[in-house]
């Protein structure tokens, strides 16, 4: 059954896209080690790491596509300033993406079409994002009476237009993780999802404690030297806590959902912190790997992407994943039961057993997915083995990036399949299939 | 600040044959003030100037990198915030170990209002933010100039006993004539320049220089505001010739990973504010090297001219003597 479907996935590609490697600044905690680090700067450390890890120095690269989703203004071309600030040759071109938290793996799938169709041969993949460095606009009130200001002709006018100006206009605003459209905030926008899937508080503890288990497992056996380059003092994720344990979780307060009629159970611990960092991934065709001598850990097959409607109450803000995945295992004549591996951002762990628990309810598969029945159970020994999020930190648009890379690194140390799902702001999230080479 | 160099017994100072080796990176503001002091002693004849370079060596250990100002110079100079220092970076540590070879009381020309000429770096290879540096300067080949006399004041930085990078500085003192027996050569003819093609422009505001000086400690007036400027007899203030010099090789080459060798002659002040047209340009006999023109459109006079040469490999360099 594999060995048909991997002839399936493989014969639909013009040519095959290849992870040679991957590269990531250890995630801070917001206001820690990279509290004075700009996107650019974190961006050029991560790209610096990847390009002495690869010997890309001087070498002119098919493309790079990277992005933030906390984005100043000024970096309107953040990833081709990175480009010129790095060792990478100047005649590399890159644009930037923004696809809130689904920035990273979505670089990522569009730079591997591109392999595939042959119009690049080499592509650099990620993201990057600073809560500490966020920037912080004027408000709307102080913007209208600036750009009125500078249209004014006569002092007359000047004076009539800055009297409209009000002191409340004159504090800025600094951006949210709210909705535009709802005014929630994401973690209440998951409460709800949480408790509409009656996902435990134990539940979710538990999936906490796995996942600093997992990455301090992960830390322990040296699996991420050389997938990392320490900056600025820090050589692990300021987040992880290999000490904690789920009595530790259980004494922490609920933050989000006290306003719900049912019991709160998001926490600060099974929630995700506000981070710092940058990850990057080296992709490419197998005719480039191998004429530059370079490994290829896995072989990306295919991704799906998905958007639902949350404004009006259809669906969870972070459920789109769950409708993405029946559509990309039917494409590629899968099943959970191909996959070897499992890497569900852990935006929250309400997200992640919000999914679990949807593919597994055959009545939402069937209502809602227009599926037969339920699509599957997933073995929780195979998800997020290496940590994920809740451990790791989150800086929104580095996500995807660290995972691909951290994915195919697991695929070729012990082959498989990998299935990768991010769910992202505005209700929308992204899937995609990683295959071992051999 | 200035006790341990201008004292010469106190704590803080071990000299052993020509070498004196201080406890710490001096101060700037201490060591102008202590060459105040002295030129005032030197002008009202209660000291004379000496008119030989005294032998003798500073030598400062284990001198490592403040992260936080290191961030504040890359975020100024708009390179990247990297773990590894910007060449430039090194000779602003280095610095005032060299500056207060300068103000020793037994040096023979006044500190203040020397003029820097050219600067002329080699660097073996990049070097950590948490490395720990020693730093060693000394005063080499008093000569004539046309104008006054000039020396060359060389810096060193090793890290575990390998030297890693080499810069050399030139300083003219104006109207200064102590040199012996060479005579004053006569002014070269300068040929008349003619602007490259331009690839870029430098807006400066007024506060590039208090900026620069909050991020480098070299508070020198003249490069403060206009004012300030006036009191040593400038026109007006003048951006320092090290931040022309870090843009120039921040610019030029990005990304450092290995060796860099690089060199800059200030040949006309920047004023501030000002506008510096530049040009940088893959050098035609040598394909590694850029080169580099700052100039002034409106006087048609250039105000910097320069080359960054990275991975050169040469061990010994240019500059070693």
């Amino acid at each position: 059954m594999a060995d048909q479907a991997h002839a399936q996935t493989t014969a639909r590609s013009p040519r095959t896209a290849v992870v040679i490697g991957g590269n990531r600044i250890p995630f801070a905690r917001s206001g820690g080690a990279y509290a004075y680090s700009s996107n650019q700067d974190m961006l050029i450390a991560a790209l610096d790491g990847l390009v002495a890890r690869f010997g890309l120095q001087g070498e002119r690269i098919g493309e790079v596509a990277a992005g933030a989703v906390l984005k100043h203004s000024r970096d309107f071309n953040l990833t081709r300033e990175a480009v010129l600030g790095s060792a990478l040759s100047p005649e590399t071109p890159a644009y930037d993406l923004q696809q809130a938290c689904a920035t990273g793996l979505e670089t990522v799938v569009g730079l591997s079409n591109k392999i595939k169709l042959g119009q690049i041969d080499s592509g650099i993949a990620g993201g990057v994002d600073s809560a500490s460095d966020a920037p912080i606009a004027v408000s709307e009130g102080l913007r209208r009476v600036l750009l009125d200001l500078s249209r004014a002709k006569t002092t007359q006018q000047k004076i009539r237009i800055l009297g409209t100006l009000r002191p409340k206009d004159l504090s800025p605003n600094a951006p949210g993780t709210g909705e535009p459209r709802t005014g929630l905030s994401m973690g209440e926008h998951q409460a709800i999802t949480t408790a509409a899937w009656q996902i435990t508080r134990e539940a979710q503890d538990e999936l906490a404690y796995r996942s600093h288990h997992n990455l301090a497992a992960a830390y322990e056996r040296g699996f991420f030297t050389d997938l990392m380059t320490p900056y600025r003092g820090l050589v692990k994720d300021a987040n992880l806590r290999p000490d904690t344990s789920v009595e530790k979780l259980a004494t922490l307060k609920p933050v989000f959902g006290k306003e719900l009629e049912t019991p709160a159970t998001m926490t600060a611990g099974n929630s995700t912190p506000l981070t710092d960092g940058a990850a990057v991934v080296l992709l490419g065709s197998e005719e480039y790997a191998t004429a530059h001598n370079l490994p290829m850990l896995a072989n990306i097959v295919d991704a799906e992407a998905a958007a639902v409607d949350f404004v009006n109450g259809e669906e969870g803000l972070l459920m789109a994943p769950v409708h993405a995945m029946p559509r990309l295992l039917a494409r590629n004549g899968l099943t959970f039961d191909d996959f070897d591996f499992f890497e569900i951002h852990e935006a929250f762990a309400g997200t992640v057993l919000g999914s679990l628990a949807a593919w597994e309810d055959e009545d939402y598969c069937k209502r809602v997915l227009g599926l037969d029945g339920a699509l599957g159970s997933i073995d929780r020994s195979k998800l997020n083995v290496n940590g994920s999020s809740l451990a790791v930190g989150h800086p929104f648009a580095a996500t995807g990036g660290r995972i691909v890379a951290s994915l195919a690194k697991t695929l070729s140390e012990q082959g498989g399949r990998g299935l990768i799902s991010v769910c992202a702001a505005g209700g929308q999230g992204v899937v995609a299939i990683l295959e071992a080479r051999n | 600040m200035s006790g341990p160099i201008a004292g010469g017994t106190e704590s803080g100072e071990a000299e052993s044959d020509n070498t004196t080796e201080l406890d710490q990176v001096p101060g700037l503001p201490g060591l102008y003030r202590q060459a105040l002091a002295l030129a005032a002693r030197r002008r009202m004849g209660r000291e004379d100037a000496p008119s030989y370079l005294p032998d003798v060596q500073h030598v400062v250990q284990g001198v490592t990198a403040d992260r936080a100002e290191l961030t504040r110079f890359q975020h100024l100079l708009r390179s990247a915030v990297r773990d590894q220092l910007p060449s430039a970076y090194l000779h602003t540590l280095a610095f005032p170990v060299a500056m207060s070879v300068l103000a020793r009381p037994d040096f023979p020309l006044p500190l203040l209002g020397m003029v820097h000429l050219s600067n002329e770096v080699h660097q073996s290879r990049q070097v950590g933010a948490s490395e720990h540096l020693e730093i060693t300067a000394r005063a080499e080949d008093l000569r004539a100039h046309p104008a006054g006399t000039q020396v060359d004041l060389v810096t060193e930085i090793s890290v575990d006993g390998e030297r890693v990078w080499t810069g050399r500085s030139v300083y003219l003192a104006r109207g200064v004539r102590i040199a012996s027996g060479t005579g004053t050569p006569d002014a070269p003819v300068r040929p008349a320049f003619s602007p490259p093609v331009p690839t870029g422009v430098w807006r400066l505001d007024a506060g590039t220089g208090r900026r620069y000086a909050a991020v480098s400690g070299d508070w020198n007036p003249i490069h403060l505001s206009r004012p300030t400027a006036k009191l040593l007899g400038m026109k007006g203030a003048i951006a320092h010739g090290m931040y022309l010099a870090a843009r120039m090789v921040d610019r030029a080459v990005p990304a450092p990973s290995g060796a860099i060798d690089w060199r800059i002659d200030f040949h006309t002040p920047v004023p501030l504010p000002g506008t510096v047209t530049t040009s940088f340009r893959r050098s035609d006999e040598d394909g590694g090297r850029i080169d580099v023109v700052g100039w002034s459109t409106e006087l048609r006079r250039p105000h910097f001219t320069g080359w960054v040469h990275p991975d050169r490999n040469d061990p010994d360099g240019p500059t070693t003597a």
